[in-house]
């Protein structure tokens, strides 16, 4: 009856997250296959199982196919119905892994979101819960999207054996505003959060004392707390991260953070962090890297107006992800050089128009 | 009478009188008068005030976003609906007739004529057909609702006023025709008022309604059409919320371009490939969306192509003049109707040339198509001549120009080169396509920057372009379109790192090498090789470009060595990079991120093998990056980049990045415009510090140094004054109330919308943006079925409706309905029922429920009366707040009012929770005291236990609850009740049962028929049977029988001795034994007196008289009104006779009428025919 839809055809297992998250907001159904086909596991991991049954309970009528090899995948989406969810993350990725996704779905989602999440809290691979508290969810308040928009990190989980558990309350909007943010202003703050779980409560201190070191010659305005949870709260295994965000004049915000390594020495983390910080407000933009991704997409769903926004080079992720979206929605940016005076500068200037993308999941009566 | 002048009067210049008309004047020269306006009193005044600030909020209405553009609007739709026969066609005529000085003979399609300077209208006349109503109220700006005056409102005329208001409402002006037709001038008052109020309460009070007196030469007179064209321009239009979030365009024509020998090669039944051509209008159209056409269904769009405008507004120059210009005023794009001679049809264009057609007749304005047929006849050359005249010059800087020498032979390579030339004309766009795009941007900004360079990277790339010719001539038109774009930056190729210009596959390496002037080592030499005909450029790496890549894998000290440079200088030499285009990068070249991003050539990865190991192992690449590549966010640290942190120069480069930093010489300072304020909190020492260091960065001469210091100095000071004249000048001016905000803002975002892209090239710009409404476009629509193209008629309007992204799927639609009051039946759950919602017109099938105390859903069979009600139905999903209308049949002889009901869109979702009673019933078999044994309500002990603790009800009240399934009976349970039960009691348990609505969508294909106001749908049951002649087969259990009932018998009420020797009186029970002996009376007999005998014998004869007196008169009576009764009857007669006289009189008249009506169709007939 209902006529035949267009199929996104993806390959490879990269980019599975962002795909998957443009195929539901889409409503077209993702074939992804080429799933580590030659690799001595072929076939989807157990992580992005989790990650597919995470989507599903989020929405209401997915249909899900895994080929028997497991390297091949249809996704027909359903709509998001958001609501109250519970989901066990594996121990191999951190919950930021699947707390990012599901942070682009749930504004869009037919009820309120209350999503509870178990795992690990903070590796080195995804951004960890501190990261998307401070710095994830403001990125959607520039959308607006601010009240009621929570993370609560119940229980810390350092990595191998996890044990934390974070809870992410997100209100529904009809739909986000269009961005307009060409000011990158000049940093005027530094926050950050140092936290240790299971070891000594002067590893945090220590770190704070690093960071400082480097940090303290360029502005004074600088708050590193040492965030300690105990007992039943501090997760299963030891370890300790430090988190930076740098805020500008303007809001814009620059993140980095680094995570404790066996052996390691809490000194050599704070460095990490803290010198990843300064590239990372080097690199300019009104975006850090690892938000460019959301940033954008929120762009593209915002109202049929312009939007505007200042970043620094698109990462691999970034690239890919404009291609996909300019698959999925269609919609293509310009990116110009913000500043075609300077040779020096790579800032650039992204401008789209968005697709006019309304909640339609959203509930009249 | 008498011419005397008389003396004028001269004012006295002193005395009284002077004085008292002085004073008189300086009064009203104050024009001050306290009393005059101030108020009476307070109250009043107050109430005065409080109405003035309510009239001002009416005007007020929610800020709404108009996307139309300002500068190039679509034209404004003007759609002339009315019931057949009220002057629709003599409208159209008269008013393209007011706008063009043009006769349509044959009114057809869309109709665009220029109004005005910014203004065009599309006239679109509807005709009766409930489908094009549909459609038409879809997509019109303003209606021109014609009502036939003579007769009043018709059927039709309500529908679409329905119709109109369930999808937004655009703007109506009422138009009462055929007043001619009413002679007495009393009664037309009469009619006028009438007709307005109805028409009043139908739309608004106070809305426009036109009086059409009647038709002179085959139009209305010219005065009340000039009216009526003014009343149509000073018309404003709010945007509609769904049209402003919808791209759509009624289209001017439609053509088939499928190949023909394929229509052949199927009959005529193969999918077409169809391209409709129209203006765009509601938002901005993309490439990627799917398109509906109403009538037909949801399209793929395989292009879009911008077009001349075929109706342009007028351009610049005689924008200077107030009036339009006469000129202009002819211009009218009607390709479906005569205009001009030319018709366009589904496959085909005619060209009317009319009958007395002579070459001299030069006064007559020639129409486009007999101009055509003219210059055909005129031409005496052939092209070919043409062609060997002509004086075409392959290049500017050619002195011969192109020689054509006749002969057989070079015909070829003449046609050759006119191609060949005709690559050359047109830029680049076309060497793009041969060459493969991404190498088209990066030589093109070569060719801009390095002058040496280009020439040769030109002819290399002309090589096999043509040998003789010098480029010359052609740089300098590419090199503008560059500069359009914008796109081209100052840099200098100075990256020694592999950067962007080797990705790209231009050949001129070896120069390009040459011209850098870095000091660098230069690592690696590049050598290409093209391949005859091959589209890429092969990139064959020579030895030491191996040994680089051998280098990077393995870490050689080389490498490292080389490190701490790199880290020194790693931002420098990002900034020195050259710039990428990153649009033409991302979008339109096949690099992969990694490529894109460290500047690969897409050689190197392809070509990994190149002829040294011609065989590699495959899985090499793959395994070993597969278990690096994983989907992180984070990238991974890279430790050496961080040790460049150590470098305390590095530190300081970014000081300027922070508020304590100053300003840091302009570099990498980019938007940092307004918070030069926050630099001198640390003072001037870390300023002055910052800025010996600084140098290193951007290094500019210390004289320009200075000015820009300056320059930065004077600025900041500018914004300072303006910041303190906002603060201290007006500070209630920059206060905007919320209204004033908010149209504000959207007014800002709208001028960022039209700057934003202003400046790119239109190609690149409808990728980024899509095509704008107002364009006149050409879409071409994939797998459209043949039948629109067989069964085309321009009668009916084919609107194209673009679909966002949501509504492309399906789903289970919830909407507020409610029937329409004028429908005369109610709407049953699971009858199909016509929806138009959205774009789209289907046929699907509700189920109507209603809110049961906010607990659930309950079905309803029928929708309530006067009432809203819920109905879900599966269908193509809208988004929620958009209103519709439901038919339960389109057809154009279905009785009564055909909009059925009328509601909005509440929800989407993809199951639905609507549940219906079902109650199971069951008796008792045995009663304890409170338990009960239930049969028959189960049938096995299966179902039992799934409703095990479920409540349960006897039908006199008392509840219980089930418990646990009984061994022996099947389905018998063991139940528990609050009281003993009866064994005549029945037990029922009420359940909810979920029921879904079918999964049924039907669109409405009325386009694909031949006769479009046939389309039929899914019939009802009872409807199938009637037309088949079927009986409705009946269930034996559903037939009403005589119910037998057994009559019951009760026992007596026995009250025990002992109680009853306890009650009181009043409460005993009063016992008596039926009456045992004869009574006295019925013990003796009764005889009579025999005066009472007479007496009796007396009364007896009396009433025999009386009663024969009676029948008498009766009999007198009947015959009296016998006579009556006749004389009625003749009167009768007489009326009856006289009412048929009547009725005669009133058929004939009509009888001619609808002659005269179809004389007059076919009256145009002949005439078309003549013409």
């Amino acid at each position: 009856m209902a006529q035949p839809v267009t199929v996104l055809h993806f390959s490879g297992h990269q980019y599975l997250r962002h795909r998957l998250v443009l195929s539901i907001l889409s409503g077209k159904p993702v074939k992804i296959d080429k799933i580590r086909p030659d690799d001595k596991n072929p076939g989807l991991r157990d992580y992005e199982v989790s990650l597919l049954r995470l989507l599903e309970r989020v929405t209401n009528g997915t249909v899900i196919e895994i080929s028997v090899t497991g390297t091949a995948l249809l996704v027909k989406p359903g709509i998001i119905a958001g609501g109250t969810v519970v989901h066990e993350c594996p121990l191999s990725r951190s919950i930021g892994y699947f707390l990012e996704p599901i942070v682009m779905l749930a504004p869009f989602s037919k009820k309120p979101l209350q999503l509870t999440l178990r795992g690990i809290t903070s590796d080195d691979r995804d951004l960890s819960a501190d990261l998307i508290r401070t710095v994830t969810l403001p990125h959607l308040q520039l959308f607006g999207i601010s009240e009621g928009l929570e993370l609560r990190i119940k229980k810390r989980g350092a990595a191998p054996l996890g044990g934390g558990e974070v809870q992410f309350l997100c209100p529904v909007v009809k739909q986000v505003k269009t961005l307009n943010f060409v000011d990158r202003g000049r940093i005027k703050r530094i926050r950050g959060i140092a936290h240790a779980v299971r070891v000594s409560p002067q590893f945090s201190n220590r770190m704070i004392e690093a960071a400082r070191s480097v940090l303290n010659r360029y502005i004074p305005d600088i708050y590193l707390y040492s965030d300690v949870y105990k007992g039943e709260d501090s997760g299963k295994s030891p370890g300790y991260a430090l988190s930076l965000l740098a805020e500008s004049t303007t809001g814009a915000m620059h993140s980095a953070e680094a995570v404790s390594v066996p052996g390691g020495a809490p000194e050599d983390v704070a460095l990490t962090a803290s010198r990843a910080l300064l590239s990372e407000i080097r690199r300019g933009g009104c975006v850090d890297k690892q938000h460019q991704v959301l940033v954008l997409l929120m762009m593209v769903l915002g109202s049929e107006d312009v939007g505007r926004c200042l970043m620094g080079e698109p990462t691999l992720r970034t690239i890919q992800f404009l291609r996909d979206v300019h698959q999925t929605f269609g919609t293509s940016f310009k990116i110009v050089p913000a500043d075609k005076s300077d040779p020096e500068s790579t800032e650039l200037l992204f401008s789209c128009y968005g697709t006019g993308y309304v909640n339609a999941n959203r509930t009249l009566a | 009478m008498d011419d005397k002048q008389h003396k004028a009067h001269r004012p006295s210049q002193s005395g009284a009188k002077a004085e008292k008309k002085k004073g008189k004047g300086k009064e009203k020269q104050h024009g001050f008068n306290e009393k005059a306006f101030a108020p009476r009193s307070g109250r009043r005044a107050e109430r005065q005030g409080r109405r003035n600030a309510e009239r001002d909020q009416t005007r007020l209405h929610v800020p709404l976003v108009d996307r139309t553009p300002d500068d190039e609007p679509p034209p404004v739709v003007v759609a002339v609906v009315g019931p057949p026969g009220v002057g629709k066609t003599t409208l159209v005529k008269s008013l393209v007739r007011r706008y063009t000085k043009q006769t349509l003979n044959h009114v057809q399609g869309p109709i665009t004529v220029v109004s005005g300077k910014k203004k065009r209208i599309t006239f679109i006349e509807c005709n009766s057909d409930l489908n094009s109503m549909i459609d038409i109220a879809k997509v019109a700006d303003l209606v021109l609702l014609m009502i036939d005056g003579s007769y009043g409102f018709e059927m039709e005329t309500f529908e679409f006023l329905n119709i109109l208001q369930s999808h937004g409402f655009p703007k109506v002006i009422g138009i009462l025709t055929h007043l001619d037709l009413i002679k007495k001038a009393s009664t037309l008052k009469d009619t006028k008022k009438a007709l307005k109020k109805r028409f009043w309460t139908e739309i608004y009070q106070g809305a426009k309604l036109f009086y059409l007196s009647g038709v002179l030469n085959g139009r209305y007179p010219d005065t009340e059409i000039l009216n009526l064209s003014r009343f149509i321009s000073v018309m404003k239009f709010r945007p509609l919320v769904f049209r402003n979030s919808h791209p759509y365009m009624l289209a001017d024509r439609l053509e088939d371009l499928t190949p023909r020998e394929e229509v052949r090669a199927s009959k005529g039944k193969c999918d077409r490939t169809v391209t409709v051509y129209g203006y765009l209008r509601g938002t901005n159209m993309r490439l990627g969306s799917k398109v509906h056409i109403p009538g037909v269904g949801d399209l793929q769009v395989r292009s879009i192509t911008k077009l001349g405008d075929p109706c342009p507004l007028p351009d610049a120059d005689s924008e200077k003049r107030r009036k339009l210009s006469e000129k202009q005023k002819l211009l009218v794009h009607a390709p479906m109707s005569d205009i001009g001679g030319v018709m366009y049809d589904k496959d085909a264009v005619y060209i009317n040339v009319p009958g007395s057609f002579s070459r001299g007749n030069n006064e007559v304005p020639h129409g486009e198509g007999e101009r055509m047929v003219m210059d055909l006849q005129d031409v005496n050359t052939t092209l070919d001549d043409a062609v060997a005249r002509s004086q075409i010059r392959l290049f500017g800087s050619s002195s011969k120009p192109l020689a054509v020498d006749p002969g057989p032979s070079r015909q070829h390579s003449g046609s050759e080169d006119e191609d060949e030339d005709e690559e050359d004309m047109s830029g680049d766009e076309d060497e793009d396509d041969f060459e493969g795009s991404e190498d088209e941007e990066e030589w093109g900004s070569d060719a801009e920057l390095e002058g040496s360079e280009e020439e040769d990277e030109d002819t290399e790339d002309d090589g096999e372009d043509d040998e003789g010719g010098n480029d010359r001539g052609r740089s300098a038109p590419r090199n503008v379109r560059r500069g359009t774009r914008g796109l081209s930056t100052g840099h200098d190729r100075q990256g020694k790192a592999v950067d962007f210009a080797d990705s790209d596959s231009d050949m001129g390496d070896f120069d390009e090498d040459d011209d850098d002037e870095d000091d660098v080592p230069r690592q690696r030499t590049g050598a290409r090789v093209r391949f005859g005909d091959e589209e890429e450029d092969v990139h064959v790496q020579s030895d030491e470009d191996d040994e680089m890549d051998e280098d990077e894998d393995e870490d050689v000290p080389q490498w490292k060595k080389k490190l701490s440079e790199r880290a020194a200088t790693a931002y420098e030499e990002h900034g020195r990079k050259r710039r990428k285009d990153w649009i033409k990068l991302i979008y339109s070249s096949s690099l992969t991120p990694e490529q894109i991003l460290q500047g690969d050539a897409p050689g190197q990865e392809q070509q990994g093998g190149d002829e040294d190991d011609f065989f590699t192992v495959k899985s090499k690449g793959t395994v070993g990056d597969a278990e690096e590549v994983l989907d992180m966010t984070k990238e991974k640290v890279d430790a050496e980049a961080l040790k460049a942190w150590e470098d305390e120069e590095l530190l300081d480069s970014i000081r300027n990045l922070f508020i304590t930093g100053g300003s840091g010489s302009g570099d990498a300072e980019g938007g940092a415009g307004g918070d030069d304020g926050y630099e001198d909190l640390e003072g001037g020492a870390d300023f002055e510090d910052l800025e010996a260091q600084g140098g290193d960065g951007g290094a500019p001469a210390p004289g320009n140094h200075e000015a820009s210091r300056a320059a930065a100095l004077a600025a900041k000071k500018e914004l300072l004054k303006k910041k303190f004249d906002e603060q201290y000048d007006d500070p209630e001016a920059s206060k905007m109330d919320f209204y004033d905000e908010k149209k504000d803002e959207i007014a800002r975002q709208l001028q960022l919308n039209r700057a934003e892209f202003a400046e790119m090239d239109a190609e690149a710009r409808a990728l980024v943006e899509g095509y704008r409404p107002g364009a006149y476009v050409r879409i071409e629509l994939a797998d459209v079925p043949a039948e629109l193209v067989e069964n085309f008629d321009p009668a009916y309007p084919i609107v194209v409706g673009g679909l966002l992204p949501a509504e492309e799927r399906f789903g289970f639609v919830q909407v507020r309905i409610k029937r329409h009051r004028w429908h005369a039946r109610t709407l049953k759950t699971n009858d199909p029922l016509v929806f138009s919602l959205g774009w789209r017109r289907f046929q699907s099938i509700p189920i109507y429920s209603l809110d049961d105390h906010s607990i659930r859903m309950r079905m309803l069979k029928y929708t309530p009366e006067h009432m809203h009600c819920y109905a879900t139905f599966y269908g193509p999903v809208a988004l929620p707040n958009t209103g519709f209308c439901a038919f339960n049949s389109l057809a154009g002889d279905a009785a009564g009012f055909r909009v059925s009901a009328t509601g909005v869109v509440l929800d989407i979702d993809r199951g639905t929770k609507i549940v219906k009673k079902l109650k199971l019933t069951g008796v008792p078999y045995k009663i304890f005291k409170n338990t009960a044994f239930i049969k028959d309500m189960f049938s096995s002990a299966l179902e039992v236990a799934k409703f095990e603790g479920a409540n349960i009800r006897t039908v006199s009240g008392i509840r219980g609850q089930v418990k646990k399934a009984l061994p022996k009976p099947d389905g018998a349970f063991r139940a528990t009740f609050e009281d003993k039960i009866l064994m005549s009691d029945i037990v029922f348990l009420r359940a909810w049962y979920s029921i879904q609505p079918r999964k049924f969508y039907n669109p409405v294909t009325s386009l694909l028929l031949s006769d479009k106001g046939r389309w039929q749908g899914m019939r009802l049951t009872g409807q199938v049977r009637r037309e088949e002649g079927l009986k409705t087969p009946q269930s034996v259990n559903s037939t009403y029988k005589k119910v037998e009932r057994a009559p019951r018998r009760f026992n007596a009420l026995r009250v025990p001795q002992k109680l009853q020797a306890a009650l009181p009186y009043a409460s005993k029970p009063k016992l008596m034994r039926p009456q045992g002996k004869a009574t006295y009376l019925q013990k003796r007999a009764v005889v009579l007196e025999p005066e009472e005998k007479q007496a009796l014998a007396l009364l007896q004869q009396m009433r025999a008289l009386r009663k024969d007196a009676v029948v008498r008169r009766k009999q007198k009576q009947n015959e009296r009104k016998e006579v009556h009764r006749k004389k009625v009857a003749k009167e009768e007669a007489a009326r009856s006779e006289k009412d048929k006289e009547k009725r005669k009189e009133y058929m004939r008249a009509a009888g001619m009428k609808s002659k005269r009506e179809a004389d007059k169709e076919e009256g145009g007939s002949r005439k078309r025919r003549k013409t």
